[in-house]
């Protein structure tokens, strides 16, 4: 059973102890014997697999059950403790049993609630304050069932809860340690990049689009969704002229995959202002790096490259041979993107795929028809890529695969989540039960080319309340925090960075560090032994554990973000930082 | 008090009877992206709950029996479940993220405990009107069947 199946059943099994009591609570309460002890013996089979699903999460990792085994296991403990014995004492009147059965539905509410809300880190505060809650609401309950306990005991009670109410506050409301990182970026030069080669004018604004035979409102560069393709080859300096015509909201382009200096990088806030309606920004930069990318806004993002503000990048290491062609992916008013189109090739050419994913979440793309290769992904070749049959391959939000292949003679044909988005004829295959590519174990493998790491992070990503905004929000969290609250990763210029990425969440998120290509060094314990690979965006599904590094090589206040670029808006976004360097 | 605690919980019963509404407008919105449920999110975590506890408060101050103050406090946990089985029915995905049989399995269970809900809600509110009629409240002030005498 994999981590992720674990962490969902452990939450089923969870809701159901607390039901299961709750409903005992009240049975008894109203003088239903067999249902109250009924439901008892649930709620006490729950906690009994509870306890199984607690120590298989310590196993897979502490971050998934800490809060689990500090928090839940002692307030389920409780719930048994106080409510088994006199259950089992089997009292005269059922309904004596009630106050008892209630707490523990409580204690596990209680024990819940801290998982949902703010599971990691566990904090003391969050645990107090479970308990706060837990005394409070039965002590309710003695009144409401007219079963209340000596004075003694009620003071006692009351005691219990204010001050759990009070300690808990004040730790959980307690200013964490302050970023105090010096902010010392100055303004950016884009000359140094030499004289530009290329010159291209992109411009941001409104329009409407047709999509498979629909008009559709549109946010699109020169009027165009995907905008138009850009091209380089090894060696020119690329110049784009960003023009806003009404974009209200503001535009960046951010060049996703393609590691330029900090300046360039297109991040509102942090390496440059928002473009706003009337205004421009000139991108320079050298093209030393052949592969596929793409660029997008980076100004309200989540909506920005929803409604069309994206196109490719591609760095061609000399003139094209043969068949070359890019397949950006996107969901436009929820109508797919590119058109589906037929273009016949002679036999014997080679064809190179490139295959973007602009859409914030993962997409599965069969080709059929022809052995392929994967050449590269995310901009980096791969070392010694074996023929591929009958495979699928998953893209991550904001990553790019090419596939290579030399045309046979019969139709080939590339299905995106089942739907044929680019053929050379009619290819009617069902590639649903394809299996599908494991990166990590492709291609022929060498060792990392690090000993050691001078710096090491965790990113734990979860869900969670986040009280420090105007409004309360569930946010995306790294660490417990949401953005702008996430301290900022402080390095040094020549560090070996690493990156242990734990997500607990329910949902996956395409992690994207901007600025660098991270060399994966292992998932879920099992190290890759595939050829190097250098991404700059990866699935971390619901479980995984994933080890990543990189030489911090690009000086600069870089985004650290996921690219579900709605989580990015609810709080999952840090930055990384260069210390004692001006970014340039 | 009676007559607030009747004016709350027919409140609440409106609320969920909108969160039906907003769920239809979530599914028939188009484009269908994740903003077609902003409504029903936001009814279903915010006023939702408010009310809920609302009804509660003044069935408490109502001096409502406990049955009627516990069944106006089961939505509670009935709301927290109905977000757990959204989140669980969403995260239910294969590695595309298309949904899987388990997933949609899990989102009829959203279903049937929106259902279970209302159904609560509705006694709840049938409760606080027995409790407000002067000449039964001062007889029998017990609005639902009650189990043999203490």
């Amino acid at each position: 059973m994999s981590t992720g199946s674990l962490l969902a059943a452990d939450l089923v099994i969870a809701v159901l102890a607390a039901a299961a009591w709750l409903g005992g609570g009240a049975a008894s309460a109203a003088r239903r014997r067999p249902l109250a002890r009924g439901l008892a013996a649930v709620a006490l089979l729950a906690t009994l697999a509870r306890a199984v699903t607690i120590a298989a999460l310590a196993r897979a990792g502490w971050w998934f059950a800490a809060e689990k085994v500090l928090i839940a296991a002692p307030l389920s403990l409780a719930a048994v403790a106080v409510a088994g014995p006199r259950l089992l004492r089997a009292p005269a009147d059922i309904r004596s049993v009630a106050v008892p059965l209630l707490f523990a539905g409580y204690a596990d509410s209680g024990a819940l609630l801290v998982t949902v809300l703010h599971g990691y880190p566990a904090s003391a505060g969050a645990g107090l304050l479970a308990v706060a809650g837990v005394v409070g609401a039965t002590a309710v309950s003695w009144r409401l069932l007219g079963a209340p306990p000596s004075r003694t005991v009620s003071r006692a009670a009351v005691a219990v809860a204010v001050a759990a109410l009070l300690t808990g506050t004040g730790l959980a409301a307690a200013p964490a340690a302050a970023p105090g990182v010096p902010h010392e970026h100055g303004p950016g030069d884009a000359r140094t990049a030499g004289e530009p080669t290329r010159r291209v004018t992109l411009t941001a604004g409104t329009a409407t689009v047709r999509v498979s035979g629909r008009d559709v409102a549109a946010w699109a560069f020169d009027g165009q969704v995907p905008g138009p393709e850009l091209t380089a080859t090894v060696g020119d300096v690329l110049e784009v002229k960003l023009r806003n015509r009404d974009i209200a909201r503001g535009v960046t382009l951010h060049w996703h995959g393609y590691d330029v200096p900090n300046s360039q990088d297109g991040v509102p806030g942090v390496t440059q202002a928002a473009v706003l309606p009337g205004q421009e920004f000139v991108y320079r930069f050298r093209a030393d790096q052949a592969g596929t990318y793409w660029y997008h806004t980076h100004a309200v993002s989540d909506v920005g490259v929803r409604m069309g503000l994206y196109g490719v990048l591609v760095v061609r290491p000399g003139p094209v041979t043969g068949v070359d062609v890019t397949v950006p992916v996107h969901t436009l008013a929820g109508l797919p993107l590119p058109a589906a189109r037929t273009e016949p090739v002679a036999a014997g050419t080679p064809v190179r795929l490139r295959l973007v994913n602009t859409d914030s979440t993962t997409h599965r793309y069969a080709l059929a028809g022809t052995p392929f290769r994967v050449a590269a992904i995310d901009g980096s070749d791969l070392h010694g890529p074996t023929p591929l049959v009958d495979t699928a391959v998953l893209i991550p939000a904001g990553g790019r695969y090419d596939l290579v292949f030399t045309a046979p003679a019969t139709p080939v044909a590339l299905f995106v989540d089942g739907r044929a988005a680019h053929s050379t004829g009619p290819v009617s295959t069902a590639t649903g039960g394809w299996p599908v590519l494991d990166p990590l174990t492709y291609g022929a493998g060498s060792p990392v080319p690090w000993s050691r790491f001078d710096r090491e992070f965790t990113l734990v990503l979860d869900r969670g309340l986040d009280l420090h905004g105007l409004l309360p929000r569930y946010a995306h969290t790294v660490n417990g925090a949401a953005d702008p609250d996430i301290p900022p990763q402080v390095v040094r210029l020549g560090d070996i960075v690493k990156f242990t990425i734990v997500n607990r969440s329910q949902t996956v998120h395409p992690w994207h560090l901007h600025g660098h290509h991270v060399l994966v060094l292992s998932r879920n314990g099992q190290p890759a032994t595939g050829s190097r690979l250098w991404l700059d965006s990866f699935d971390v599904r619901p479980g995984d554990v994933w080890e990543v590094a990189f030489q911090a090589d690009n000086p600069g206040m870089w985004a650290n973000h996921c690219h579900n670029l709605k989580h990015a808006d609810a709080g999952m976004t840090l930055h990384l930082m260069y210390l004692g360097q001006r970014n340039r | 008090m009676r007559k607030l605690f009747v004016v709350v919980s027919a409140l609440s019963l409106a609320s969920f009877a909108l969160q039906f509404v907003f769920a239809a407008v979530g599914a028939f919105t188009k484009p269908a992206d994740d903003g077609a449920y902003a409504l029903h999110s936001v009814n279903g975590m915010a006023v939702i709950p408010v009310l809920t506890l609302l009804t509660v408060l003044f069935a408490a101050l109502a001096k409502a029996p406990g049955r009627l103050v516990g069944l106006a406090a089961l939505p509670l946990g009935l709301v927290v479940v109905q977000a757990l089985l959204a989140a669980l029915a969403d995260g239910s995905t294969d590695a595309a993220g298309a949904s899987t049989p388990f997933g949609l399995t899990i989102a009829g269970l959203h279903a049937v405990n929106g259902i279970v809900a209302v159904h609560v809600v509705v006694n709840v509110l049938r409760g606080a009107r027995q409790l407000s009629r002067p000449e039964q409240a001062a007889t029998t002030p017990v609005p639902v069947r009650e189990g043999e005498p203490a």
